[in-house]
């Protein structure tokens, strides 16, 4: 019962790993109806510019908000330079377009910084906390992480819900055409949806990878999952990408700790084909079914 | 009002088409039409389904890029701009069918209207003021707009437009789908919009209903203007009537 506990608390927090991943998909997706398969790459990618940083400044939180600032930007010049001339094209270009996208940029970095793999610094302890004399399961980063991710997850909801730029986002997602007619400037508004997605995936590259080293792969295993966890809440749906991430997150570290860690990608992929086949709309969902 | 003097008239009207030509792709929908409507004026664009009326109000507004012709607002020329910039012109297009963003509470919908207005004041006043006009939308505020009955859309889309204070408003069949009496709703708003002093281009199939308030119209057949007059003009005329209103 304990290991139990302690498999759920340790689920939670690589969890919303996955829920940050399936929320910056979440976030483009709403925008422009494209499935960004780069997604991890660029997180990758704002990782080893926090890396940079952190060895340059020493300082931890310089890294972390440098991270941040280059995801936005590089989510908000990705969307202007390569996304922008293919948005009003069929599906299929702008499928081939992130996967070019993420080829680049994984070949980008092994030119620039290696290919080997590089440890990345917690922000907090990494040791096990206990409540008296029993484990937790999970250690005080692993708090840092489920709260930060938590946090993004809420400033994000409150601006959509309260913020002009959030309800223009809502409308040019729902209805570009209408939404233009009442004088919303769509392409920036898709711009800022790019950006935001960029901020969380570099926000869930800095915390994910401390525990999977760093190297220009190292994001691949994590998208899927986090591209999993979007697909259980509907992909259209933020909070449902949270919960995706959660549930997910929680079920594979059963599997990891219950059947053995090597079979967690094989369960993830499966996961990822039973919703496809059984609702391919999400769990959350009441829309109808969509093709993926 | 002469069919020269609707057309023509003297001095820069709030908007203004001349030989206006648009399509989709290589095919021409509109073959240069031009119209006047003057500030505090209806102007009914009546024809078949297929006639280009639509296709019109899109080449004003800019959804659709005019291949020729002008489109003047207030004796500005504002051809070939983009719609979320006509919106800041002073011309508000509402839609045929479904405008309202379902998905959007009623309010969220409204305050889209004039997001792109400078300063709180003016929007909360634009808002304030909606609600007053639009008793039912102020009771259903937090509701989603999807929620609403087909008058009650109509009426959101066009409180919406009005949002933004336009001194042009182009209305695209307001009454499709509605029960009579939300058509004459429908109409007497649009009366008072008129009385107000916006220049208002209503595209209507219920040809007897827009002649009804209209004060000109124009006919259209296949993308060109078959007969442009004063409203009881164009209602008086029989053989128009058959060939083209169906009334």
């Amino acid at each position: 019962m304990a290991e139990f506990g302690e498999l759920t608390l340790g689920g939670i927090s690589v969890g919303m790993i996955y829920a940050a991943i399936g929320l910056s998909l979440v976030l483009i997706w709403r925008a422009t109806r494209i499935l960004n398969y780069a997604q991890g790459g660029m997180a990758m990618l704002t990782t080893y510019i926090a890396l940079t940083v952190i060895n340059h400044t020493g300082s931890y939180w310089a890294g972390f908000a440098a991270a941040l600032a280059a995801g936005l930007v590089l989510g908000a010049v990705i969307e202007r330079v390569v996304i922008r001339p293919v948005e009003s094209k069929p599906p299929l270009n702008a499928i081939v377009v992130t996967i070019g996208l993420l080829i680049l940029i994984e070949g980008l970095a092994g030119i620039i910084f290696g290919g080997q793999y590089r440890s990345f610094p917690a922000a907090f302890s990494i040791t096990g906390l206990h409540i008296g004399s029993a484990a937790l399961g999970i250690s005080s980063n692993d708090v840092f992480v489920t709260v930060a991710v938590l946090i993004a997850a809420l400033l994000l909801a409150a601006g959509f819900r309260y913020t002009r730029a959030g309800l223009r986002l809502r409308a040019a997602a729902f209805s570009p055409q209408v939404s233009r007619l009442l004088g919303v400037r769509v392409g920036r508004t898709l711009t800022l949806g790019w950006a935001l997605a960029g901020l969380i995936g570099a926000l869930a590259g800095v915390l994910i990878s401390p525990s999977i080293f760093l190297y220009p792969n190292s994001m691949d295993a994590i998208f899927v999952l986090g591209f999993t966890a979007a697909v259980i809440g509907g992909l259209d749906s933020p909070g449902g990408a949270v919960a995706g991430g959660l549930i997910l997150g929680v079920a594979l570290n059963y599997v990891s700790g219950y059947l053995g860690s090597d079979l967690v990608p094989l369960f993830g992929l499966a996961a990822l084909t039973v919703v496809l086949m059984l609702r391919p709309s999400g769990l959350f969902s009441t829309a109808p079914a969509r093709r993926v | 009002m002469s069919e020269a003097a609707a057309l023509e008239g003297t001095g820069p009207a709030a908007l203004e088409v001349t030989g206006l030509a648009a399509g989709y792709g290589r095919v021409l929908a509109l073959h240069g039409v031009g119209l006047r409507v003057p500030a505090g004026s209806v102007t009914a664009v009546l024809g078949a389904n297929g006639a280009g009326k639509t296709t019109l109000l899109r080449a004003i507004s800019g959804v659709l890029r005019p291949q020729a012709g002008r489109v003047l607002i207030d004796g500005d020329d504002v051809t070939g701009r983009h719609p979320e910039d006509m919106a800041r012109l002073g011309v508000a297009h509402v839609p045929e069918g479904q405008g309202v963003i379902a998905e959007l509470t009623v309010e969220e919908n409204l305050r889209l209207g004039a997001l792109w207005r400078r300063g709180h004041g003016p929007r909360k006043q634009a808002l304030d003021q909606a609600y007053q006009r639009f008793g039912v939308l102020a009771g259903a505020r937090r509701r989603a707009a999807g929620t609403l009955s087909g008058g009650e859309r109509q009426m959101l889309v066009i409180a919406r437009a009005l949002m933004a204070q336009p001194r042009v408003l182009l209305l695209d069949e307001p009454s499709l789908g509605l029960a009579p009496r939300i058509v004459a709703q429908v109409m007497q708003l649009t009366a008072e919009l008129r009385d107000a002093g916006l220049a208002v281009l209503l595209v209507e199939q219920n040809a007897r209903s827009a002649l009804s308030i209209a004060d000109q119209g124009i006919v259209l057949n296949l993308g060109k203007v078959v007969a442009a007059a004063d409203a009881a003009t164009l209602a008086a005329d029989v053989g128009l009537r058959q060939h083209y209103l169906g009334f």
